[in-house]
């Protein structure tokens, strides 16, 4: 999918091949195997830019989004997984959680599909 | 967002409305003891409806989709007719038994062919075709179509009964409860993700999990408290307890508090306060759906006796099913339903909604397994329960009377 991002964001350029993942459960993985401050260094990134970002991203209907496009909507979707590990347990993984290894998706939301 | 100030501390008194249940400890012993379990198979789960899905997934003629039923070892194959009309069978070929459908979900060009011998079935369940025929003696194929199971459609979902002879109409098993949410826009919500696991434990034990928010202050400190128990319900209670037969709701008390700073982002530049939006729905509650209609509510527990519950906001849910596999051993399945995203900011709002709601199942979860293991071990022979954990003893009631109702069926 490349590497690109929309004009106005090659700051967030460095983080796309590590961390804009095709799915919820391939961002599940990437936080779980992550250390928790490798999940605050990409969040401390990211945080300051989430509204640009989604403000960038309500431009673009879901179905038919460039690529570079694709690749900013991933960043923020891990951001979302990122979320709960940074602000609320301070470690990738529920604090003293039920181990979400054991639960399986069996249906998710296309990342990137038309929905109406 | 709730700005309304000072709210009131819901206060004790819950119980109280339903002298019938009682106050004192209960027995543990339904929790685990396997000829309970025996008795709960015949008594509660084949006597009861099961939700297999929506009539969403299957919108078009020839559209299906298959449901293993664990509790059962039955398998359903759901499809839609060229009648518009929507069917349900068992999904087992009347040649040998294999599955006719052996994918999760797909579209039917009008023929359901087992992989096995290759018989057809058609949208109907009419056994359409018999490969080599001539081979056979005498066949009737008019008696060798698919077998329905009791099926019945609420508010768009699918339940169906185990039993070929349904000990009640799906309608009577609803009951009030289910008359009196009859409006929710229940379709509206067009996304889903589904989640799936095995806990070791008894049914009834995930049933409480989400079952009383006297937890919440202390198991999810930093997730769901801060939000839910923010400007001084710091003790977790709940608005209201409301039973109706069987079943029940609890009506949740929350004005939010700060959001954190990912929340703030899908609350308000993402479209996604979907459990959190009250006051722009543009539709009425219908008149289970709050039903102590205070301003502020958020969330309500619709607990349909057994097994399957709604969390459920004005903006969206959640439904979670039970399946038993043992006195000690369930599948949870959890659907979260959310509108869709038009544009791509909506789209994380659904994802920072999920990844939450999940996360906070996880803290939940997390009791589960060492609260069996205390009970299969004898170590605790009694639940104490507070008086907004009304829900639990409530449960415990229905199945204790139950049970014994079927002793004296059985005498």
């Amino acid at each position: 999918m490349g590497t690109s991002l929309p004009d106005g964001f090659a700051d967030l350029a460095p983080l796309v091949a590590d961390w804009a993942h095709d799915g919820v459960v391939a961002r599940m993985t990437r936080r779980q195997s992550s250390t928790i401050a490798e999940l605050k260094a990409f969040y401390e990134v990211m945080l300051p830019r989430g509204e640009a970002v989604l403000a960038h991203l309500r431009q673009y209907p879901l179905g038919d989004l460039p690529p570079e496009v694709e690749n900013l909507l991933r960043l923020m979707l891990m951001l979302a997984e990122v979320a709960p590990a940074v602000e609320w347990y301070n470690d990738p993984m529920v604090y003293d959680g039920f181990p979400i290894q054991r639960v399986q998706f069996r249906r998710t939301i296309s990342d990137t599909a038309a929905q109406v | 967002m709730n700005e309304l100030a000072k709210p009131p501390v819901p206060g004790i008194g819950l119980t109280a409305k339903y002298p019938e249940i009682g106050t004192g400890p209960i027995d543990t012993r339904i929790y685990h003891d396997p000829a309970v379990y025996e008795k709960e198979m015949e008594a509660i789960f084949k006597r009861s409806w099961w939700m297999i899905g929506r009539i969403d997934q299957i919108p078009k003629a020839g559209d299906f989709f298959t449901f293993y039923m664990p509790t059962f070892r039955q398998e359903v194959l759901v499809c839609r007719d060229r009648n518009g009309e929507v069917n349900a069978f068992h999904n087992v070929c009347t040649h040998r038994g294999n599955v006719v459908e052996h994918r999760r979900e797909g579209h039917s060009q009008g023929l359901f062919m087992c992989r096995f011998h290759g018989w057809a079935f058609d949208l109907q369940g009419n056994l359409s075709r018999i490969r080599d025929e001539e081979g056979f003696f005498g066949l009737d194929k008019k008696c060798l179509g698919l077998k329905k199971i009791p099926m019945g459609i609420w508010e768009g979902f699918i339940w169906v009964c185990p039993e070929d002879e349904p000990h009640q109409t799906l309608e009577d098993f609803l009951g009030q409860q289910g008359r009196d949410l009859v409006g929710y826009p229940w379709g509206a919500t067009t996304q889903s993700y589904q989640l799936e696991t095995e806990v070791e434990c008894n049914w009834k034990l995930i049933n409480d999990s989400p079952a009383e928010v006297y937890h919440i202050p202390v198991l999810h400190p930093t997730s769901a408290a801060p939000t839910m128990m923010a400007s001084g319900n710091v003790m977790g209670r709940l608005l209201d307890t409301e039973i109706k037969g069987k079943h029940r709701t609890n009506s949740h008390y929350s004005v939010r508090g700060e959001p954190k700073p990912v929340q703030k982002l899908a609350y308000f530049h993402a479209a996604a306060a979907q459990n959190v939006a009250v006051e722009d729905k543009g539709y009425e509650l219908p008149k289970g759906i709050n039903p102590t209609r205070s301003p502020w509510w958020t969330v309500d527990l619709i607990q349909f006796f057994p097994n399957v519950g709604f969390t459920l906001s004005a903006g969206m849910y959640t439904a979670h099913q039970v399946w038993p596999l043992g006195p000690n051993r369930s599948i949870y399945q959890q659907r979260v339903f959310v509108r869709p995203a038009t544009n791509a900011a909506e789209r994380f709002g659904q994802e920072n909604t999920m990844v939450e709601f999940r996360d906070i199942v996880m803290e939940d979860f997390s009791t589960l397994e060492r609260i069996q293991r205390a009970l299969d071990t004898g170590q605790i022979k009694q639940f104490h329960y507070h008086d907004h954990e009304l829900a639990l003893r409530h449960q415990h009631k229905v199945v204790t009377d139950v049970l014994a109702d079927y002793d004296r069926e059985l005498a």
